[in-house]
């Protein structure tokens, strides 16, 4: 028995002329983890902050966990169990490790030590301890990647929408960051990630959804999508399919 | 006075106010920096064109071919050597507060300079045209502030164009848009903040040249306009040159329409009564966008 | 190791603590003790600028409103219905925060600059606003003539002193439980969602906070605590002069200058920063005032001039490379 989590319907959005996505249907089981790919510009991103609420919907809905949550603000989203990571990571500089992740843990209670509680099992569980008390401002690329997981994770979320966690890491730290995620999912979150990185979303996503020009091209398992005639055009170009 | 003449003289202060409103937008545009030493260099060119006016004769609106280019140095040496430090020194800080702080303390310096050198005294240029009038059809205007509409708008456009037109005004844009992008396609952003910073000091000169025919300089001159500026830029929208120009006009139309009918004080209780009536209702001003900056 | 630390810093304190309270033993002159009462009042209103300005780096250049309102309102309900200004200080405060609240729900949605302009705006027609009003009904504002305190005497429930040492009392605790309040914030939930959002407000939206509400609570603690600071001067002072009470180089500008350059957002910066400055501003009028007209303010902005371009991060970042070096050199 398979419980919807996430369902998008119709979800659409225009910038001016622009229809960044296009009456976009998709469906996140509880417990799944879904890649979503495309070319760049497809309109990833946008469908994320569609869902979270940073743009509203021109038109369709997002429903989670049973609930019409079209249009509500970010923070609401947030507290109502969907955490996200940002493209462009956004640490809060001035805030050393750990109060970037008690920041997140507040969500769910009021209390300074049990929000550093929280952070500090979130904060362990990402590797990051040995970083504890530096400024965030001056973490590398690949732990300001697993702090802005850390930071979404702490709000407890029953999704999270990662976006682009993987880029621009090298090999090892792919691995890492597989099983970093992995390990989330082992914990019960259900995980919807946007990755250029094909061979590692494959490895953790048991199901795909491709996107172009802001429209669903196809969707189904790693195999089924890369053996996909339109799917190898939309990234490569009309001369190979 | 017939309600025409009051409209031109409205439009007139508004078209300078205008023109102050557009050097702190292009600051703030370029540099996220909102300039509070701006009152007190418009001061400082006031001063400076006053005494080479005294000191010449020369009629003050061709002295802005002198005072442009001193206003321009001047602000591209506060850039330099006051603000670059304190900026690269505050790179990772969100928003600049330092830097801000920074003007605010030029500002008291120059406002205090002046008052040791020339003392509190009311001056003025009394130019031949300082008193004299324009009929234009039915409407007989204060000839200096006609003058003053004229460039000031010849001023804002000479601007626009500059900045859509030439190489230098679309690396200010570019910088403006995006530094870091900027940066990438080869643009000199340190360079290019300087000349921004220069160009709206300079843009300060032509507001000092018409204005000193027909209003009085004193060191804390600049306050009285720099709080204008502050509404007009809020009124019309940061960042935006034709949001500079009308709201410049409509303050200095409430104000001139204002003062026919209320005291000087109420006229000065409705500017701000607007500005919060239009914070309320569209709080980016009639041409700004919330996410511009 | 850490114990020794603990006691340490327990003894500084104390050491602290004994010798502002005997400070009035040794302070005789009441113009040196008037000295120190201004530090510390501008020390607590730094600090009650900083909940807004430093933590949640919301530049209000328009705290003189919440000064004026402190201490307009308190006088006002004082000198017509001879309400007490210790019951008077609650209702002025509450006056500063529906104003904060006012200026903030328009602007606070935005971004930064907005609200910076908005309040440099909102506090001169405050002042224009002060300067016009002689009366409201029964009430004597005064106008550009500025409002006297009616004087009573030597009276607690007045709020009257014929000493200046009570004053200095009142002004060493609230200047303390500032620091408290200051503190309690920073540990706090609304302590950290407030530099959260001051770092990044899209990255704040999304780990559940309410960017907008925190910005509009932070503001009415910070005009709250700048009103009473308003309420001492008008007590102590005993005249309102509108642009000494509102103005923007008087009042405004002072509480982020000092604040700025003590250290925006951290607990001890604005007192740090306060009570240098007030000093430094003191000293040069000792010196310089009577002389060249000018010359003390020139003398005055070259002095933060200098601060901010040689320290931007605030006076405190020294301390903390100090200790820095010092731990360093311990290991
Ligand atoms: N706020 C916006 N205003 C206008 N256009 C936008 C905005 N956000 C995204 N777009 C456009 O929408 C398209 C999809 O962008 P995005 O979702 O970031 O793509 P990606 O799939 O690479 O994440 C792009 O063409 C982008 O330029
Ligand atoms: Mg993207």
């Amino acid at each position: 028995m398979q419980n919807t989590l996430l369902e998008l319907q119709d979800l659409t959005v225009r910038f001016g002329g622009l229809c960044a996505v296009n009456k976009l249907n998709m469906k996140v089981n509880t417990g799944e983890a879904v890649g979503l790919i495309g070319p760049n510009g497809a309109g990833k991103t946008t469908a994320f902050n569609l869902v979270v609420g940073v743009y509203k919907p021109s038109e369709g809905k997002v429903i989670f966990d049973n609930e019409d949550i079209t249009g509500l603000p970010p923070n609401e989203i947030c507290k109502k169990g969907i955490g996200r990571t940002f493209q462009v990571v956004k640490p809060f500089g001035k805030m050393t490790v750990l109060q970037n992740i008690m920041a997140g843990a507040f969500v769910n209670t009021a209390k300074t030590q049990e929000a550093r509680q929280i952070a500090s099992e979130v904060m362990e569980k990402m590797g990051l301890q040995s970083k504890r008390d530096k400024l965030a401002a001056s973490l590398t690329i690949p732990e300001r990647k697993r702090l802005e997981m850390a930071k979404a994770l702490a709000t407890r979320p029953k999704l999270m929408l990662l976006d682009e966690v993987l880029a621009g890491l090298n090999p090892t730290e792919i691995q890492d960051a597989v099983l970093l995620i992995k390990s989330m999912i082992k914990d019960g979150v259900t995980i919807l990630m946007i990755e250029h990185v094909l061979q590692a979303t494959m490895a953790i996503c048991e199901r795909i959804v491709v996107l172009n020009y802001g429209q669903k091209l196809a969707e189904g398992t790693p195999e089924q999508v890369t053996g996909n005639e339109e799917v190898i055009k939309a990234y490569l170009g009309d001369d190979y399919a | 006075m017939g309600f025409l003449s009051v409209v031109a003289n409205g439009l007139s202060m508004g078209a300078i106010y205008g023109l102050i409103a557009l050097g702190l937008t292009l600051i703030f545009g370029i540099m996220r920096i909102i300039n509070f030493a701006q009152g007190a260099l418009l001061m400082l060119s006031m001063m400076v064109s006053y005494w080479l006016w005294a000191a010449t004769g020369i009629n003050p609106y061709i002295l802005v071919i002198i005072v442009g280019p001193i206003m321009f140095a001047v602000g591209y040496i506060c850039e330099r050597c006051l603000i670059k430090p304190v900026l690269d020194e505050q790179k990772d800080v969100r928003e600049p507060v330092a830097v801000l702080l920074l003007t605010a303390a030029l500002a008291i310096v120059l406002e205090n300079a002046a008052l040791m050198v020339f003392g509190a005294d009311y001056v003025m240029a009394k130019t031949s045209f300082s008193t004299s009038t324009i009929a234009l059809g039915p409407v007989t205007v204060s000839a200096a502030r006609f003058y003053g509409l004229i460039i000031a708008l010849l001023a804002a456009g000479i601007f626009y164009l500059f900045l859509h037109r030439t190489q230098v005004g679309c690396n200010i844009r570019a910088t403006g848009q995006d530094r870091n992008a900027a940066a990438l396609m080869g643009i000199d952003v340190p360079k290019t903040y300087a000349i921004a910073f220069g160009i709206g000091t300079a843009l300060l000169s032509v507001a000092a040249v018409v204005l000193i025919p027909f209003y009085y300089v004193h060191p804390s001159v600049g306050a009285v306009f720099m709080t204008k500026a502050f509404i007009v830029v809020v009124l019309g929208g940061l960042g935006s040159i034709p949001g500079a120009v009308l709201g410049g006009v409509i303050i200095g139309l409430i104000e001139s329409i204002g003062a026919q009918y209320m005291a000087a004080t109420l006229t000065a209780m409705l500017v701000y009564l607007v500005f919060l009536l239009v914070l309320f209702v569209k709080p980016t001003g009639i041409f700004g966008s919330p996410y511009d900056w | 190791m850490i114990e020794k630390n603990n006691k340490k810093t327990i003894i500084l304190w104390a050491g602290l603590a004994v010798i502002l309270l005997l400070i009035p033993m040794f302070v005789t002159k009441p113009y040196f003790l008037h000295v120190i009462i201004m530090c510390l009042l501008w020390a607590y209103l730094a600090t009650s600028w900083n909940i807004i300005g430093g933590f949640a780096g919301q530049l209000s250049l328009g705290h003189g409103i919440y000064t004026a309102v402190g201490a307009y309102v308190t006088v006002m309900l004082f000198n017509t219905l001879g309400l007490s200004p210790w019951l008077g200080m609650f209702i002025a405060g509450a006056v500063a925060v529906l104003i904060s609240l006012v200026i903030g729900f328009p602007t606070f949605g935005l971004r930064g600059a907005y609200y910076a302009l908005a309040t440099v705006a909102i506090s001169e027609g405050v002042i224009v606003l002060i300067n016009s009003i002689g009366d409201v009904g029964k009430f004597h504002v005064g106008g550009a003539e500025g409002l006297i305190l009616k004087t009573v005497g030597n009276s607690w429930a007045a709020f009257q002193f014929s000493s200046k040492v009570p004053y200095y009392y009142i002004i060493l605790i609230l200047l303390v439980l500032g620091i408290i309040a200051a503190k309690k914030i920073k540990d706090s939930r609304l302590g950290y969602y407030l530099v959260a959002l001051r770092e990044d407000e899209d990255a704040a939206a999304a780990i559940g906070i309410n960017v907008r509400n925190n910005k509009l609570i932070a503001g009415a603690i910070s005009a709250f605590m700048t009103a009473l600071g308003g309420v001492f001067y008008a007590m102590l002072i005993r005249y309102l002069e509108p642009n000494a009470v509102a103005g923007a180089v008087s009042m405004s500008t002072q509480m982020v200058f000092m604040t700025i350059v003590g250290g925006a957002g951290t607990v001890f910066g604005p007192v740090i920063g306060g009570i240098l400055l007030s000093l430094v501003s003191e000293f040069i009028r000792f010196y310089l005032g009577g002389q060249l007209m000018g010359l003390h303010l020139f003398v005055y902005g070259l002095i933060v001039l200098i601060i901010i371009i040689k320290q931007p991060s605030g006076i405190i970042a020294l301390f903390d490379k100090l200790k820095e070096r010092l731990s360093r050199e311990q290991h």
